[in-house]
């Protein structure tokens, strides 16, 4: 399928607000973590929520480890 | 001999958890172990995608959160142990007032700051990036300097385009005062025709951003790490003076 028009995309195929309420911004051993909800009710890790550069260097917080 | 085994089958659910967290590190990463760095003085700041203000956007849009990045600017204020802070811009724009928002609390922090602009600091990444005690850009990032606009409900009245008015001022006057260029200038790229396809404003290319006085320098990461350092070694220079 091509579109040609100069509406964004979500204008014409709109999110689901479910997608977006599965995101949560959570505190996990004092850091801010951002995580999505999967299906089996467990939490994936989208992104680490800091300024300290060895927060990203600490494997137990990288994208995608499920908590 | 029973208790042998057991201990074998013991070892090998060990063994397994081990794998099981190595395989998962591979797939997250290609990687099996993640190279470990000292505590850091410096932190850092990225603000990537799109600025997202009071409109939360759609789930497929790489976005920075203001209201997350709020309290981090606190938290580095407060922490004595941090002594510097780097911003990295890769943004396509934004809230007006979540990017004036962030831009305040960088330029108010007390510690020493140092912005890079990579890739692109559009729209509202030009405050943000000018915003820094010191901003640097790489020679391939570029801006895009455009007067503001606003989407959904807009009512038709003379006092809506006074509101974007004053709203338009705000971010040349924050613009102004935290970088060298000309406020002359600043609106002649602004409102300049023929530029942009579609658009009224200039794309503004790395060189040509600190040729207006608008970025401090041309810099990456090296640079910026040394500014940054040279600013902490100021910062507390004269204590340690008294003390000797």
């Amino acid at each position: 399928m091509i579109l040609y028009t100069p509406l964004a995309e979500t204008d014409i195929f709109p999110v689901s607000e479910a997608e977006l309420n599965k995101r949560h911004c959570v505190s996990h051993n004092g850091r801010q973590l951002y995580v999505e909800e999967m299906e089996d009710g467990q939490f994936q890790l989208l992104q680490v929520l800091s300024t300290d550069p060895n927060d990203f260097m600490n494997p137990d917080y990288t994208p995608g480890t499920i908590l | 001999m029973d208790k042998d085994q057991e201990k074998k089958g013991d070892q090998n659910q060990g063994d397994q958890a081990n794998n099981s967290a190595l395989v998962q590190k591979i797939q997250q990463l290609g990687q099996s172990n993640v190279p470990q760095a000292p505590d850091s003085n410096i932190h850092v700041l990225s603000i990537i995608g799109q600025v997202e203000g009071h409109v939360q956007l759609p789930a497929q849009n790489k976005t920075t959160k203001y209201e997350h990045m709020l309290p981090q600017l606190i938290a580095i204020e407060q922490n004595p142990k941090i002594e510097g802070l780097i911003v990295l811009l890769n943004t396509v724009g934004g809230d007006v007032e979540a990017g004036l928002a962030l831009s305040e609390m960088i330029a108010s922090i007390s510690k020493p700051t140092v912005s890079v602009v990579l890739g692109g600091g559009h729209s509202i990444g030009v405050p943000i990036a000018v915003s820094a005690d010191y901003s640097y850009i790489v020679p391939t990032a570029t801006m895009t300097i455009h007067p503001i606009r606003l989407n959904g409900l807009v009512i038709g009245v003379p006092q809506t385009f006074e509101y974007m008015d004053k709203m338009q001022d705000r971010v040349i006057d924050f613009v102004i005062r935290q970088s060298n260029i000309e406020e002359e200038k600043f609106k002649e790229l602004m409102f300049a025709k023929g530029n942009l396809t579609r658009d009224i404003g200039t794309n503004v290319v790395g060189d040509d951003a600190v040729e207006y006085g608008l970025i401090d320098g041309i810099g990456g990461v090296t640079q910026a790490m040394q500014k940054l350092n040279e600013m902490i070694d100021e910062n507390k220079g004269p204590e340690e003076q008294v003390i000797q």
